[in-house]
């Protein structure tokens, strides 16, 4: 059987999840025997022209140009798979609101500037999505999880629990315990559970887990913490998402 | 076709223009604008220092240092000498994680006759296990110190979340032991390269505690110094309508930042090796020289940190505290700056940044323009493969330059 065509794509973002597949080292190497990289404009300049059979996009389509590639390769590809928290849910850039942006554009480039950006929105916002590989930035395990899935000629799973289950298996201290702010209880598990570990509270990358119990964690945060602080937990992974729209809005108002 | 219209094997999408009538070159900036000193008004000083990395994937422990110096002044923290001592080995790991990328991964292949950087594991196995080592360890030093190899979240304002054991850190210098024959022997793989000729007049600039100092590319001897709390009247941005990148200048002229520059002003690596400060390319050369400095700095950091006592208690703010800083670390690109304005609540009501590729491109594009000059007999399809090796030994992060 011929090796799958794979290609991988980013629109604007930091570069960072592929960082962490790079860093797979050995890892890497073994999964890459297993498939054909054709198009990797950050990792080499000979690119091939589709269709692919799994086409992998990192960051959020902000300008036109990159809406309309989304458009291409969702035609050209087999599987295309979202990489990282840009991809899947705008992630850090959709912080920013539409209307807030054109304030920004002429602060910070200029009255006179023409801006090429239109909105951070995840790619789901213009074409259907196979498989979101979540997290600022993934966990490499995870990729490696869900790539050998797809070789395997799998339909990948999302992970059926929390952060919090990751969390009793790092050994930590519950933050909600300890009357500090966390998203866990609401999000996906599979990220090790690795900011927790490092004192930081779970801000939501790896998106809403299934059947998320938002309005129980709210009644915990409200408290423990106040508005505001509840607000810029949810905007920073979660601001387009749904849930944040409907849910969050309404129960506050 | 898809894939083909930005430059390959550079962080972010840029295209360069040339005009080969005129012999002129722009490089155009094509990411989306990111819109990160808005995005952080109405953040607290703490998520300012969680927002910033995501500015750069490949040097994210850059950003979140430069975010926390700028806060820590802007509060009047002054972070202990341990939390000093673990920023630093952050640092040494991260300009190893980022230079061993770039060499290996990005740069590199043109001169090793690859593509894809893994290629290597069939044509020089040896080199490629170098490669991984270098990357091993350095992303094993931030991943100890920062929580994470890319994005860190144990470093906060005022110290640390939570600090390595001292076995974690013996074991990160055991390893770094092993990992400094693999730095040695990319200093030779370079040494042995023909770097293209080229020779143009840039300013070399770089910051040395409080203050910038900015040499000559042909002429390293004499230096103008200034204070970096005025940074920006060093340090100019222009808007130009092809690039969602600002382009920065230093006094008006063009200027290099990074390893070349930071080589030139310091001198501290091994003089048998000769380096061409006037050319560009040589900042490949100086980056392997430097994953050598940053592998013996943070053996050192660490035996001293092995002698004291390690506390993640956090240094609170001081009253009366100024609410505004400036906060100036050497990335792996060069001198990268982050400017904040906090009101009482600690929000950020105003913040600045100043990438080093914005710093750069000015020159980059003068650099190409002296690169078409000085290369006679060669054909344009020759011609064009010299200039994207050029723009690629700038390593420049387009990403990092449109924040």
């Amino acid at each position: 059987m011929p090796k799958p065509r794979v290609a991988i794509f980013e629109f604007t973002d930091c570069e960072g999840c592929e960082v962490e597949i790079v860093s797979l080292r050995d890892k890497f190497l073994l999964l890459e025997k297993r498939l054909d990289i054709v198009n990797w404009r950050l990792g080499q300049e000979n690119n091939q022209p589709g269709p692919y059979d799994i086409t992998i996009i990192e960051g959020t389509p902000i300008t036109q140009h990159e809406i309309d590639m989304l458009k291409k390769l969702r035609e050209e590809s087999g599987v295309l798979i979202g990489l990282g928290a840009c991809a899947c849910m705008g992630g850090i850039p959709g912080i920013m609101d539409k209307d807030q942006r054109k304030k920004w554009y002429k602060k910070i480039y200029g009255e006179s500037y023409k801006p090429k950006g239109i909105d951070a929105l995840p790619l789901s916002a213009y074409v259907q999505i196979d498989f979101l590989i979540h997290g600022c930035p993934v966990n490499k395990n995870e990729v490696v999880r869900i790539v050998e899935d797809l070789l395997a000629g799998k339909t990948p799973k999302y992970r059926g629990w929390s952060v919090c289950f990751d969390c009793k298996q790092a050994n930590n201290e519950c933050r909600l315990v300890n009357k500090k702010p966390c998203l866990g209880p609401i999000i996906q598990g599979g990220c090790e559970a690795v900011c927790v570990s490092g004192g930081a509270s779970c801000y939501g990358c790896f998106g809403l887990c299934q059947e998320p119990n938002i309005k129980a964690l709210l009644k915990i945060l409200n408290q423990i913490s106040d508005k505001e602080e509840i607000d810029r937990l949810f905007s920073m992974f979660l601001k387009k998402t749904e849930e944040y729209k409907k849910i969050i809005k309404n129960d506050w108002q | 076709m898809i894939g083909n219209e930005f430059i390959a094997k550079i962080e972010g999408h840029g295209q360069l223009k040339i005009n080969w009538k005129k012999g002129e070159v722009k490089l155009h900036v094509f990411e989306g604008e990111r819109l990160f000193e808005g995005m952080l008004v109405g953040r607290t000083a703490d998520e300012m220092a969680w927002i910033t990395p995501r500015i750069c994937g490949v040097c994210p422990t850059a950003h979140n240092l430069a975010s926390l110096r700028a806060i820590e002044n802007a509060l009047g923290i002054e972070p202990s000498q341990t939390t000093i001592l673990l920023r630093e080995l952050m640092d040494c790991g991260q300009m190893i994680q980022s230079h061993a990328l770039h060499l290996f991964f990005l740069s590199l292949p043109d001169y090793l006759g690859i593509d894809r950087g893994t290629e290597l594991a069939q044509k020089n196995p040896k080199t490629f296990k170098d490669a991984l080592s270098l990357k091993e360890v350095s992303d094993l030093i931030v991943k100890t110190i920062g929580g994470r190899a890319v994005h860190p979240m144990k470093s906060v304002i005022g110290g640390f979340n939570k600090v390595p054991t001292k076995i974690q850190l013996k074991r990160v210098l055991a390893k770094l032991e092993k990992t400094e024959k693999a730095a040695e022997n990319t200093i030779e793989l370079c040494a042995g390269i023909e770097w293209p000729k080229l020779k143009v007049n840039l300013k070399l600039v770089v910051q040395k505690e409080d203050k910038i100092i900015a040499v000559s590319s042909v002429n390293i001897k004499g230096r103008k110094s200034s204070s970096i709390e005025n940074y920006k009247r060093d340090v100019e941005e222009e808007i130009r309508d092809y690039s969602t990148a600002k382009f920065g200048k230093y006094k008006g002229e063009e200027m290099l930042v990074g390893s070349l520059a930071r080589l030139a002003v310091a001198g501290n690596y091994n003089k048998k090796y000769k380096l061409d400060f006037a050319n560009p390319f040589y900042n490949n050369f100086a980056q392997a020289l430097e994953i050598l400095y940053y592998h013996q700095k943070a053996q050192d950091i660490i035996r001293e940190l092995l002698k004291k006592r390690m506390g993640s208690k956090l240094v609170r703010p001081a009253k009366n505290s100024p609410l505004r800083g400036v906060g100036v670390v050497e990335a792996p690109r060069g001198g990268l700056y982050h400017e904040v304005y906090l009101n009482k609540e600690q929000v950020v009501i105003e913040a600045n940044i100043i990438t080093p590729t914005v710093q750069n491109l000015t020159s980059i594009e003068k650099s190409a323009q002296a690169l078409l000059k000085q290369s006679k007999n060669r054909s344009q399809e020759e011609l064009e493969r010299l200039l994207t090796m050029l723009v690629r030994a700038y390593d420049p992060c387009i990403t990092c330059s449109v924040h």
